[in-house]
């Protein structure tokens, strides 16, 4: 089960890191960058993931002296968290790069930005 | 003690606060942003306080009250408190830089300036790899955040490029992070530090890609165009905060993360940083744009000390004083250029020459470069020579010749630029000056000079800032206001005094040397009495290159010796560049200087393998297989500063283009030094062989072909300044042959050269000086006839000729005698015949330069001229009484020098019983001769007077005009061209061979950086492409180590 979303985690990284790097279309990057996010979140809870264990919410069918060998590791899912609201910060400032880019150059070419270089 | 976790809840807090106030309010807000700011650096500062006085321990600060790895610890330490204070001080300062921008741009950018610097406190403070990631995070956003408050179009576009990068970087970071944890089961850096070999055997993959993307956020060169072009666009106090606040804290990280790794992995770091330094700084070469070259600077300082981080294993505890020297000087350094560039309004490197107007500024851009350089007495001065040091101790010897060739190239860009600015051929615009952008920039000069102080305080080799000569130096910069005269007064009763002072430290050879320069000094600065008005930046290059020449004789370790020879190499640079079309030659002058001294710290570094403060006379004592190297660098070191062929181009522009009273100074005190350096290693090293061949002897030929080309060279010129530049050359070609000669008549004479160069030389050029002043020119070809007209300066440079070319009965018949004497005791047969051959060579250029200059026919337009200004006189008379009783009574100098020589010769010394010299082949009687020579030639005089009372005189256009005008008057003239035979037939000799070698392997250089450069093509997924191959190579290339 984990094993699935690892590798599609590492696919989504490649698939997302493809198409930002192909694409010359800055919104289409800014969404292969968010299909990349998305793989490395998927890597993480992964990784936090042990066969035949259960979510780690401590309630009834969980009790507190049983936690440690029946729920899986929390630690990932808590890491997902803040992984996920820095992606979505990042990729709000993307889109407002993208907008201002527009509304200054009149186009969402990645190629055309190319005034400094050397 | 604050608390430190509110270096962050403050700023956070703050940047918050802001949000909820009302947009007009910029005052409120501007207020607050600055108070916090300030809280900050107050905090790190108490803490610096504390850990630096009070010796307090390092405090561990746990979060959600329970220990680590079940929650978030930051640590504060002495290096945290520095860093922090570091980022603080240059957020509070930018802001303060920024205060126009930010009103306009309000409290939004304020706060994410606030989450900026809290973020990269952050990174520094934290011990947990998930919360170093978020704050590098943070600082990401906050970098895109406020670069998109701007509304350039070029900015957005790199902002936009800098997010690609920043993507990827936070991709590798986070897998990286996610796998560690996996192995380790913490996200604890101290934790993941302790299972170290877990990590690492099972998955070094993961460690790799945590510390890559720790290294990108570094910008390592080549995989960081995207960096340079925030650099090249972003608002200047911006930029100082990313260069300066935003590198500290990334190294931070990377030293931080480099304990999970281990030893072994500190040659990654070595790598990159070499490859960052030599790349970056070579790129810089071709840059135009003041921005974008500060850009690559700071890539490359950042590879410095990224290789410094490389050898942390082997530092020691020199580690943080070598890194921290290194990393404070480049920010602040960085970030008072940055501030600069805001006040210059062009973005071309010849726009700065804006600043020239004011000195206040050359000044603060002359402490910038030399903090980044590392020159005394800024704090990378010291950690530079700890640092070969500690690296020579452990055989990384091409490693330390890679480090100093990046920092040879650094030199180059950066003096060059300077040139540019203090370039005088165009009339400068003066910029303007916002008082508070000045003083932000002002500030960053004291806290440059502020850690000079306290470097030199921590290195234990001696503050700088404590040296008297250098004190007395940096005197004259408050002074500045004050008229020139008054300052010379100053200067001259300072150089005397201590003379006085020091006279009964001096041995006979310090002597000989100190005399020279100090009263020999003073007599120079006489001639500046001539000069009006203030003239700033004189006295205080002057007396810096003084302090370094008097802090040389007297040193005894190595480091006082290198020490004293950085700081007169830099003063005299920018003695040099006074002149008005000196920048290419100044340039030319302290690249092979720093050159040299970097020869020479090598090998110092070499010899005392490892010891820094290491006595000169240990020299005598080094190992019999570097022994030889040794001798070489440091032979060739001093080398640079005589000017010996090979490394002699940079004399004859730099000597001839100086101003009037400068080039004596150059020429008869400053070429002394290298002489003193070769006095000082052949006393303590003597013979060396190298694979069978002796080195003196090689040594002896270098001064036996100098003389000759020196000479050769000499007589070709048009100019009569470079005439006497080319003579210097060859001059100091005897004097190390004699030196070479290793004997005792030898040495002799090399000492009476030093004594005698100086006198002929400093007269020469002052009379020369003074006519050049007088008719406005240099060439010799437009003077002539000037005797009558300028009768004091025709007794000097006649009086100095005779001495010069040797024949009787000035003085430097003396040196040849002496010279002749010691040649018949050695064996070399070539070399001799050699120098034998330069002498008459010497009779044509000194001929030409009185006849063409003084006798022939006077120019029309310099019918109405008066002698020299009196000051310029007055110094010669009194050299030319010296050369007189030097001639006369050449024992009073002597005597006590061939006595201090029988220390290291015994044998064949000169007996100085009455008024005769006698030798083993021979004597000498100065007297006598002097009668003999005053008969004959008044006789002659007089005869010649008697069969000229009734010539006639022809006027020169009686030839120069017969016929049609010619296109190039000059060339009819008798004067131009003077030795058109000579030259037919020995011009081959004097093909400026060297010079084109030089001139080739810059051109080589800067033609690799400007077709290499073109690897930055601008597009945004190429530069990501670039950073991917970067990753894979380095992982690669490091597969191994790992």
């Amino acid at each position: 089960m984990e094993y699935i979303a690892l590798t599609c985690g590492f696919l989504l990284i490649l698939i997302g890191i493809y198409g930002a790097l192909t694409q010359s279309n800055i919104l289409r990057m800014i969404v292969a960058f968010t299909l990349a996010n998305t793989g490395v979140n998927l890597v993480i809870v992964g990784i936090g993931y042990i066969n035949g264990r259960t979510a780690p919410i401590l309630d009834t069918a969980v009790p507190v002296a049983e936690a440690a060998t029946r729920i899986i590791d929390p630690l990932p899912q808590a890491l997902v968290l803040t992984a996920i609201v820095i992606g979505v910060g990042i990729t709000a400032l993307m889109l407002a790069y993208a907008y201002k880019l527009f509304t200054l150059k009149g186009s969402l070419d990645i190629t055309a930005i190319k005034e400094l270089k050397w | 003690m604050v608390d430190p976790i509110l270096l962050i809840a403050i700023p956070l807090g703050a940047a918050f606060f802001l949000g909820l106030l009302r947009d007009e309010w910029r005052t409120s807000a501007y207020v607050i942003t600055l108070l916090t700011l300030a809280f900050v650096s107050w905090v790190s500062s108490s803490w610096l306080l504390g850990f630096s006085l009070d010796k307090i321990a390092p405090v561990e600060i746990l979060t959600a009250g329970s220990e680590p790895p079940f929650s978030i610890n930051l640590r504060m330490g002495l290096n945290e408190s520095v860093a922090l204070l570091m980022i603080s001080l240059t957020g509070l300062l930018s802001s303060i830089y920024l205060k126009d921008t930010l009103f306009r741009l309000g409290r939004r950018a304020m706060a994410v300036l606030l989450v900026f610097v809290m973020a990269m406190c952050g990174i520094v403070l934290t011990r947990d790899i998930f919360n170093l990631f978020v704050f590098i995070e943070l600082t990401v956003i906050a970098t895109a955040g406020l670069v998109l408050l701007s509304h350039n179009t070029l900015s957005l576009g790199a902002g936009f490029k800098y997010l690609v990068a920043s993507q990827i970087a936070s991709i590798l970071l986070l897998v990286g992070i996610i796998f560690s944890y996996h192995v380790t089961g913490t996200l604890n850096i101290d934790g993941m530090a302790g299972m170290s070999n877990v990590l690492i055997q099972t998955s070094p993959l993961a460690f790799f890609l945590l510390f890559i993307a720790l290294v990108i956020e570094l910008k390592p060169f080549p995989a960081n165009g995207w960096a340079l072009d925030i650099y090249e666009s972003a608002h200047p106090a911006f930029s100082a905060i990313l260069s300066a606040a935003t590198a500290t804290a990334s190294l931070f990280a990377v030293d931080k993360i480099l304990n999970i790794g281990g030893d072994n992995w500190l040659p990654f770091a070595t790598g990159i940083g070499i490859l960052s330094f030599i790349g970056a700084n070579l790129f810089a070469l071709a840059q135009t744009h003041d921005r974008r070259l500060m850009g690559y600077s700071s890539v490359g300082q950042i590879g410095l000390i990224l290789i410094i981080i490389g050898q942390r294993d082997i530092l020691g505890e020199n580690y943080f004083f070598i890194a921290g020297g290194v990393l404070l000087a480049h920010a602040v350094a960085k970030a008072g250029l940055f501030w600069m560039s805001g006040l210059v309004n062009a973005r071309e490197l010849s726009a700065w020459t804006a600043l020239r107007k004011r000195p206040m500024l050359i000044f603060a851009f002359v402490s910038f470069i030399a903090l980044l350089i590392g020159l005394p007495p800024f704090p990378g001065f010291y950690a530079k020579w700890e640092l070969v040091h500690v690296l020579a101790s452990e055989g990384r010897i091409a490693l330390i010749v890679l480090i100093l060739f990046g920092a040879l190239l650094e030199t180059a860009y950066l003096f060059r630029w300077f040139g540019l600015i203090l370039r005088h051929e165009d009339e400068a615009p003066v910029v303007a000056c916002p008082s508070q952008k000045v003083a932000v920039i002002y500030s960053a000069v004291l806290l440059g000079w502020g850690l000079g102080y306290i470097w030199g305080e921590l290195s234990g080799f001696g503050n700088l800032l404590y040296t008297i000569p250098l004190l007395f130096a940096l005197l004259f910069l408050p002074l500045e206001w004050l008229p020139a005269k008054l300052k010379n007064t100053f200067a001259i009763m300072g150089l005397v005094t201590w003379f006085i002072v020091q006279y009964p430290a001096y041995d006979p050879l310090q002597l000989i040397f100190a005399a020279i320069i100090l009263p020999g000094g003073a007599l120079v600065l006489l001639a500046s009495y001539y000069n009006s008005g203030r003239r700033i930046g004189f006295y205080p290059s002057a007396l810096w290159m003084f302090a370094g020449l008097s802090m040389l004789i007297m040193a005894e370790d190595s480091f006082a010796f290198f020490a004293a020879w950085e700081s007169l190499t830099i003063g005299s640079y920018f003695l040099i560049l006074r002149g008005k079309q000196s920048q290419p030659h100044a340039l030319s002058y302290i690249l092979f200087s720093l050159g040299g001294a970097f020869l020479m710290l090598l090998g110092f570094a070499l010899a005392s393998e490892g010891n820094p403060l290491f006595p000169l006379t240990s020299l005598a004592s080094v190992a019999s297989d570097l022994a030889p190297w040794v001798f070489i660098l440091l032979a060739i070191a001093f080398m640079t500063k005589t000017a010996a062929i090979g490394v002699h181009i940079w004399l004859p522009g730099a000597h001839a283009e100086a101003e009037t009273d400068v080039s004596p100074l150059l020429s008869g005190i400053l070429l002394k030094a290298g002489l003193f350096g070769l006095f000082v290693l052949l006393i303590n090293m003597g013979k060396q062989q190298l694979y069978g061949v002796e080195l003196t002897h090689v040594l002896l030929w270098i001064g036996a072909i100098s003389a000759l080309l020196g000479n050769m060279m000499a007589i070709y010129q048009e100019d009569a300044k470079r005439l006497l530049a080319y003579s210097s050359i060859a001059q100091m070609g005897y004097a190390l042959f004699g030196l070479a000669l290793m004997n005792h008549l030898g040495w002799l004479m090399a000492l009476m050269f030093v004594v005698n160069h100086y006198i002929y030389k400093s007269m020469l050029f002052l009379s020369i000086g003074g006519v050049a002043k007088r008719t406005g020119t240099k060439a010799m070809y437009r003077m002539g006839g000037l005797i009558t007209l300028m009768p004091l300066s025709f007794i000097a440079v006649l009086i100095g000729i005779i001495a010069v070319s040797g024949v009787p009965p000035l003085s430097g018949f003396g040196g040849r005698w002496i010279f002749y004497n010691a040649i018949m005791s050695a064996e070399y047969r070539l070399p001799m015949v050699i120098i034998f051959l330069a002498g008459p060579i010497a009779f044509l250029y000194l001929f030409r330069l009185i006849h063409t200059v003084f006798l022939g026919q006077l120019k029309d337009e310099h019918r109405q001229l008066k002698e020299a200004p009196f000051w310029i006189i007055l110094p010669q008379m009194i050299y030319v009484a010296f050369l007189m009783i030097f001639a006369l009574a050449p024992g009073l100098a002597l005597q006590k020098v061939d006595g201090y020589i029988s220390r290291f010769f015994p044998n064949n010394g000169l007996n100085w019983e009455g008024l005769t010299i006698t030798s083993d082949f021979g004597y000498w009687s100065p007297v006598s001769i002097m009668i003999i020579i005053g008969v004959i030639f008044v006789t002659l005089f007089s005869w010649l007077l008697f069969v000229n009372r009734r010539a006639q005189k022809v006027k020169q256009f009686n030839i120069v005009y017969a016929a049609e005008r010619p296109y190039r008057p000059e060339t009819t003239h008798f004067a131009w061209n003077f030795f058109a035979p000579y030259r037919k037939a020995l011009g081959f000799m004097t093909q400026p061979l060297v010079t084109r070698f030089w001139d080739t392997v810059a051109e080589l250089l800067h033609t690799a950086a400007d077709l290499l450069r073109r690897l930055y093509t601008g597009d945004g997924q190429t530069y990501a492409v670039q950073l991917l191959a970067f990753v894979v190579a380095v992982y690669f290339l490091g597969n191994g180590v790992m």
